[in-house]
């Protein structure tokens, strides 16, 4: 059914109300994370979007806080995996253990039971265990033997990747990596924040817990609000155009693209990029996209799905430097 | 000079003869054999005469050259000639041997006819043994000769006389008129006819308010990017604010650019209805911004004085 003038302007109220927990989070959150509003804010359009979120960055910037502060203002359940080389799918999912007292298997459910699950160092541990996760990731469900457990909802999976240390690591093949709708980069904060970070620390007495501010169930019922955000045709038109652009570049006058991609974004792509936008409008209280909230996801979501070529990287042409020169190229509607 | 020698055989003479009997060491010797051939063997057909043939070395001479055979007609007799150049490295006196011309008579009967033996002297060089020896020359520069180099010259003249030629060419080649670029229509009067266009079409009239705003916005940032090469279709509302900053005249409409995109945004992509004088009212503003950022018109007249100054 078509939305009408009337459903928009309701909506748009609807969304505008909703959408206040938003505000009431980030300020919660500020008080023991300094600076890094980027990354808060794309862990909850991945748990807006029900997407996963992989993050690109060195050691010591307050990943493990930042999930653990905002699973604590959630009120959620909060688990840290450290991946290493020797870890077993079993010490991630769980496992079936003997009861001797009862002469029974048991269940042992594994550290993936929680809300929000931080898969340090993802590309240290081998294949088959990533491979557990990202199942996980995907179906939302976990099989232990012959029982099959739904996860817990909201279920957003941060993993971590170290970009310095390569040695002894299995990267991520592309098919994986796809499974995550955003890869955040972050860098190191400014001067002024990491000044505050030293402050914070010392002193015990700036040293705040994290409240609850809202429960599971509102981000459940937000999804759904999420859900309704209106996109226009032109937005669809416009995601198709970008997404387009990365595999048929030379349709978009971006010939000199051509011999620098290897493969473009998939239809996983289109679809991601339509939920962040989506998740990305509601944070900004707004009932409807914009091309501004396409354009402030890009880079997230289509960086990962983006394959350079052999003479890319020999000219060291990132899938960043493809991605602005689409945006700066496809027409905005 | 030896006088020749010559043996018959079937009435044929031949005739080994030098140019000398005697020769520095290493000097050079024309030996010529001769056959000499009358009318009647020459008619017949059965008739041959095969020249020997001398090897490379034979005993203290060496053949430096033989030549081809040649026929002399010498009143009704054929002479056939071939000469040889030999030399000897060996001094004393030798005896270069009889040759064999193989013959063949009229009768088809295979025979032979020798030449005479040649005695021929080969003298060493005399050596003043009581002289100290001397050092051996070096290497002797050859004077320098103009022909010795008249190629090269020749090819630098050519090539001289090519480049000169190729530049008088292209001088004389009169020039193109230069193609004079009359500007048909200014950003400012294209936005200005097409938001013109845009009125008498109606389309928000007709209710498609979604048409009328993409139209409106694209006349405006068609206008910004051919007036003031700001790339603004490929920019979001909130990035074309951004920058059009540093255009100052453009900068003082910012917020009547605002207002309009906003509304524009809100039509385009929240199906958002604006009322009938808000439709009026952007492109009222739309018309403003154009007027206020109108570039200035310059006289033809100015213009040629501006260029005589």
């Amino acid at each position: 059914m078509e939305n009408t003038s009337t459903d928009i302007r309701q909506l748009n109220e609807k969304i505008h109300q909703a959408s206040a927990f938003v505000d009431l989070l980030n300020m919660e959150l500020g008080k023991v994370i300094v600076g890094q509003r980027y990354m808060v804010e794309r862990l909850l359009i991945g748990l807006l979007a029900q997407g996963h979120v992989l993050l690109e960055g060195v050691p010591g910037l307050a990943k493990t806080l930042s999930i653990k502060s905002l699973s604590s203002a959630i009120n959620a359940k909060f688990s840290r995996i450290q991946f290493t080389p020797d870890l077993l799918p079993a010490d991630v999912i769980g496992t079936m253990i003997y009861n001797q007292q009862k002469n029974e298997f048991v269940v042992r459910r594994g550290p993936i039971f929680a809300n929000f699950i931080l898969a340090d160092e993802i590309n240290r541990a081998p294949a088959k265990v990533q491979s557990a996760l990202l199942e996980a990731m995907q179906e939302r469900q976990i099989t232990i033997g012959d029982t099959t457990f739904k996860l817990d909802e909201p279920f957003l999976v941060l993993a971590t990747q170290n970009p310095i240390e390569q040695e002894g690591t299995y990267m991520l093949p592309e098919a994986q990596v796809d499974r995550f709708m955003l890869k955040i980069v972050i860098g190191y904060p400014t001067k002024e924040e990491e000044k505050l970070i030293i402050r914070q620390n010392l002193n015990p007495d700036m040293n705040t817990a994290i409240r609850p501010v809202i429960q599971p169930g509102d981000i459940l019922e937000a999804r759904k609000l999420v859900r309704e955000v209106y996109m226009d045709e032109k937005i669809e038109k416009y995601i198709l155009d970008i997404v387009f652009a990365t595999r048929h570049p030379e349709e978009y006058k971006l010939n000199k693209l051509k011999p620098l991609i290897a493969y473009g974004g998939s239809p996983r792509a289109s679809i991601n990029l339509a939920w962040a936008a989506k998740a990305y409008a509601f944070m900004k209280r707004r009932g409807y996209v914009i091309p501004e909230d396409v354009r402030n996801i890009c880079f997230d979501v289509m960086r990962h799905r983006v394959g350079l070529t052999y003479e890319a990287e020999a000219e060291n042409v990132t899938s960043e430097n493809i991605l602005s020169e689409i945006l700066n190229t496809v027409e905005v509607p | 000079m030896m006088l020749p020698f010559g043996l018959l055989a079937q009435q044929i003479s031949v005739i080994a003869q030098t140019d000398t009997n005697s020769i520095r060491i290493g000097e050079q010797i024309k030996l010529q054999l001769t056959a000499t051939l009358t009318p009647a063997q020459i008619s017949n057909a059965n008739f041959k005469v095969a020249f020997p043939v001398i090897p490379d070395s034979l005993d203290h001479f060496e053949v430096v050259n033989r030549s081809a055979i040649d026929t002399v007609q010498d009143g009704t007799r054929h002479l056939l000639h071939q000469t040889y150049t030999l030399t000897s490295f060996d001094s004393g006196h030798w005896t270069f041997p009889p040759v064999r011309f193989e013959v063949v008579d009229a009768s088809g009967t295979p025979d032979s006819a020798f030449t005479q033996p040649i005695g021929i002297d080969v003298n060493t060089v005399a050596v003043d043994t009581t002289k100290a020896f001397k050092p051996i020359k070096t290497v002797q520069s050859v004077p320098w000769n103009i022909w010795d180099y008249w190629i090269y010259l020749a090819i630098g003249a050519g090539l001289v006389l090519l480049i000169g030629g190729l530049i008088w060419f292209f001088r004389r080649k009169p020039k193109k008129a230069p193609v004079v670029n009359v500007p048909t229509i200014s950003p400012y009067e294209l936005a200005v006819h097409n938001l013109k266009a845009l009125k008498e079409e109606k389309l928000w009239q007709q209710g498609d308010v979604k048409q009328y705003y993409t139209r409106l916005t694209d006349i405006l940032r068609t206008y910004f990017e051919n007036q003031f090469g700001i790339a603004a279709l490929e920019l979001t509302s909130e990035e074309l604010l951004n920058n059009i900053k540093p255009i100052t005249k453009l900068n003082q409409q910012r917020d009547k650019l605002r207002s309009l995109l906003a509304i524009a945004d809100l039509a385009k992509f929240a199906k958002l209805q604006p009322t009938p004088d808000e439709h009026e009212d952007c492109m009222k503003k739309a018309e403003e911004i154009l007027e206020w950022t109108r570039p200035p018109k310059v006289e033809p007249a100015q213009e040629t004085k501006s260029e005589n100054h």
